[in-house]
């Protein structure tokens, strides 16, 4: 009864449960029942037909297989950078060069990979002319392989990456002492505390490949994968709307027992307090052995977007080679052109902000009040749906029910479907950050006449502002290189560079491509080196003042 | 004064405190001593507001605060980990109440405080800066600008070692003496709950095993629990500092405090 009311922050949940209602539970339900509707009534005709029709169960054989075995080659490779990286004497600037670079293709669109792809491992591609011949034969499985690989690679690398970061080293040495050979040291001490995290880095990146459709929709050539019969249903020459619902439908089953297997994984992780800083042994073979191998495989990754920033600049590729800036003049002097860049950015910098707030506002929730545990286990579930949700099917089902609607074809609801899409993660760190603060900010600041909103505007969000702009920036990343679910949802005006680089493919119109290609790259980066700018610049200052910090005088106690 | 009267507090049916009656005077030190777990720090909370009370009277003054909202109540305390707000430097933490009342202090009462404290050398300094002992002081400094009719504080002494212990134990003294202003202090050591208050507070399973002065409760402990548990510690205490200083081991210096 005495104990503050906290109606701010229930309003705060009302709003968030209100947004996911509309633009996440509604249309999902919609989706489903649509699967389940025929013209008299309710009926598993839909199912029956797609399950026996065209090539479905052998698309759905060919996704699971593609992606099992994506997956595993991508854990395997993301092992080797992380291992450098944690266990290696290699020269510290090499380590950030790896990490660095590991991540890159992140800030690419997967559409782009396989235009990649196609223009070095092609008949005429760069790689192939260098080698003086055609590598492997890129559509189909092994392009899709290259592509699927170059696309979960970071995410594969940041979660080992973290982990090792926490797997205490002592463990190595003390392994080492008591007489175990060097193979059981390296099974006990480093192979089985990251037994999960590969296991959950396989599962992640299952799910990637699985539900990912720029890479199938580039060099998928005749392997049909889900994706692609779901976009054929959805926007191919017979659309046939419940039939994709159908398929929609079933992409959501191997979606839902991936998540639900990572959230199982994760709750049995062990966790680490504090980084562990152990010097590590010598073992100038081993060191030689993984700094040669990272490089290999990044430079087999970075190889590929070679292209990218060739193509676009010479004559035409591969017949006149001469160097011209006539392809990314002809790209800005496009008035259409400079509207999906304009539309991008505008997409992209609306989506970090909402989408930053809605986390933000929803993470108070959990992490800040005292609303009942049942309260905040819906914000919970709302994280774990959008996790599971592949993005096309967040597309499908806003194309079916805000189609006709004032929503249609607007910027609007570009921004919302990104905002629920990518929510889980933001989220997740947004709640992790607010959860280490002090929890008795608010009461202290209360005894001294704060109203709660004026402790989150004086003192919490200040001292969140790190994450904030980790999160925003994420945000805008993801915007900027998402198509699955806009290429349902962005109208002839509302078009963003994603979906352009998809129209102009069928035009064959690869130079600009590759110039949109570079501009998303660009703007990334600009983005990423901005918002890690504001944020060093903080710790500076931080540092500064600590360094100028005289020695504490003992009479002071 | 603050008198407490049939105080009963209970979580999911376990019951916390029984029945707690006591009343402490205007300027006094009160120390609440019990092992974890005892309910010291319940009974804290329902004093502060932060926690509603089952049933019983909180009388300050003669007036029931059992229905005053926390933040009317006029008491304020330093929780065990500061809780200081680390965007912000030392003067700001310190001066953070007047932002939303710039009247409750004025400028020569906030200065006072800062040299009382010791803490005018700090005032620019962020608070990652500050040792165990600094932080202490701020976040005392920062409390007492809001004027608070009762000071609480939990566990102020616990996070800090050695000398600067009692540093802090004399400044808390010194405020209490020179603002007249009853302080409740939460603590599990007995040492210091004898050696810093009026009157100390013995809580064991949710009931007060004695109330009294610190030599009363030396000379004459009420039941086996005060005993066994706190003099009994307080003996090992003294029997290895006097085998400590037995053999020659005479103090080359006079101990200073301050």
């Amino acid at each position: 009864m005495n104990r503050r009311k906290e109606n701010e922050i229930k309003g705060i949940f009302g709003l968030v449960v209100l947004v996911f209602l509309i633009f996440l539970l509604i249309p999902l339900a919609r989706l489903f029942l649509k699967s389940f509707m025929g013209d008299a009534g309710p009926t598993l005709g839909h199912y029956a037909e797609v399950l026996t029709g065209r090539g479905f169960l052998e698309a759905f054989g060919n996704s699971l297989l593609i992606s099992s075995v994506s997956a595993v080659m991508t854990t395997a490779l993301a092992f080797i950078l992380a291992y450098a990286v944690h266990y290696c004497n290699l020269p510290k600037g090499y380590k950030g060069f790896i990490s660095r670079a590991a991540v890159i293709p992140m800030l690419l669109p997967t559409i782009t990979y396989g235009f990649a792809i196609i223009y070095s491992f092609g008949k005429q591609g760069l790689i192939t002319q260098l080698f003086g011949a055609q590598l492997f034969d890129i559509y189909g499985f092994n392009g899709l392989l290259l592509g699927y690989v170059i696309y979960t690679l970071p995410v594969s690398f940041l979660l080992l990456s973290n982990t090792m970061s926490y797997v205490d080293k002592k463990f190595s040495i003390v392994s080492r002492i008591m007489g175990d050979s060097p193979f059981a040291t390296f099974v006990r001490t480093v192979l089985r505390p990251l037994l999960r995290t590969l296991a959950a880095s396989f599962v992640q990146c299952f799910f990637l490949c699985f539900t990912d459709y720029g890479i199938p929709a580039s060099v998928g050539g005749e392997f049909e994968v889900v994706a692609t019969v779901l976009y054929n249903e959805m926007l191919g020459s017979v659309p046939n709307f419940s039939r994709g619902a159908c398929v929609a439908m079933m992409m959501l089953i191997p979606s839902m027992v991936t998540i639900a297997l990572l959230h199982y994984l994760e709750k049995y992780n062990i966790r680490y307090n504090k980084i562990s800083q152990t010097e590590i042994r010598k073992g100038a073979v081993r060191d030689t052995a993984f700094g040669i191998l990272s490089a290999l495989i990044l430079l087999c990754v970075l190889s590929v977007f070679a292209v990218i920033f060739v193509v676009p600049f010479v004559d035409e590729w591969p017949y006149r080679i001469q160097f011209t800036l006539e392809h990314v003049i002809s790209v800005f002097s496009d008035s259409s052109l400079v509207t999906v860049c304009r539309n991008s950015l505008i997409v992209a910098f609306l989506t970090a902000a909402a989408g930053s707030l809605t986390a933000y506002g929803a993470a108070l929730t959990t992490a800040r009040s005292h609303l009942p545990g049942k309260v905040k286990q819906v914000i919970e579930n709302i994280s774990l749906i959008t996790n599971t949700i592949p993005g096309m099917v967040i597309g499908i089902a806003y194309m079916l029910v805000f189609s006709g609607t004032p929503l249609q074809n607007t910027l609007f609801i570009i921004v919302i479907c990104n905002v629920i899409h990518y929510f889980s993660t933001p989220y997740l760190m947004m709640k992790s950050s607010l959860a280490k603060m002090n929890a008795s900010w608010e009461t202290t600041a209360m005894l001294m006449g704060d109203t709660w909103l004026k402790t989150i505007v004086r003192v919490v969000t200040p001292n969140a502002m790190g994450t904030i702009l980790e999160v925003f920036s994420y945000y805008f990343v993801n915007a900027m290189v998402t198509v699955s679910a806009v290429i349902f949802i962005a109208g002839a005006r509302t078009m963003v560079i994603t979906t352009k680089i998809k129209e102009l493919q069928y035009y064959t119109k690869f130079n600009e491509v590759f110039v949109l290609s570079l501009l998303i790259l660009a703007v990334n980066l600009a983005a990423k080196g901005l918002f890690h700018y504001i944020a060093t610049d903080r710790q500076k200052i931080k540092v500064k003042r600590t360094v100028r910090r005289p020695v504490i005088s003992k009479s002071a106690g | 004064m603050l008198e407490i009267k049939n105080l009963k507090k209970s979580y999911d049916g376990i019951t916390i405190l029984h029945d707690i009656n006591l009343a402490i005077d205007d300027g006094e030190i009160v120390s609440i001593l019990g092992p974890s777990g005892c309910g010291k720090t319940t009974l804290l909370n329902l004093i502060l507001g932060l926690t509603d009370a089952d049933g019983g009277e909180i009388l300050f003054q003669g007036e029931n605060m059992l229905r005053v909202p926390m933040e009317q109540r006029g008491f304020n305390i330093v929780f065990q980990d500061y809780a200081l707000f680390p965007n912000l430097n030392v003067y700001k933490n310190i001066t953070y109440g007047l932002r939303n009342n710039p009247s409750i202090s004025t400028k020569q009462e906030v200065e006072d405080l800062i040299d009382l404290l010791g803490l005018r050398e700090h005032l620019d300094k962020k608070i990652e800066q500050l040792s165990g002992g600094q932080k202490q002081r701020v976040a005392l400094a920062r409390t007492m600008v809001m004027k608070p009719k009762i000071l609480l504080l939990d566990e102020p002494l616990s996070a800090l070692d050695g000398v600067i212990k009692e540093s802090i134990k004399a400044k808390i003294k010194q405020i209490a003496r020179d603002y007249h202003l009853t302080t409740i202090i939460v603590t599990h050591d007995p040492e210091e709950a004898l050696t810093l208050s009026d009157k100390v507070l013995i809580i064991q399973n949710g009931t007060i095993s004695q109330y009294g002065k610190p030599d009363d409760i030396i000379q004459k402990p009420e039941n086996d629990f005060v005993k066994e548990f706190i003099l009994n510690q307080l003996l090992i205490k003294k029997n290895n500092i006097f085998t400590l200083f037995r053999q020659g081991n005479e103090p080359q210096m006079a101990a200073q405090v301050g």
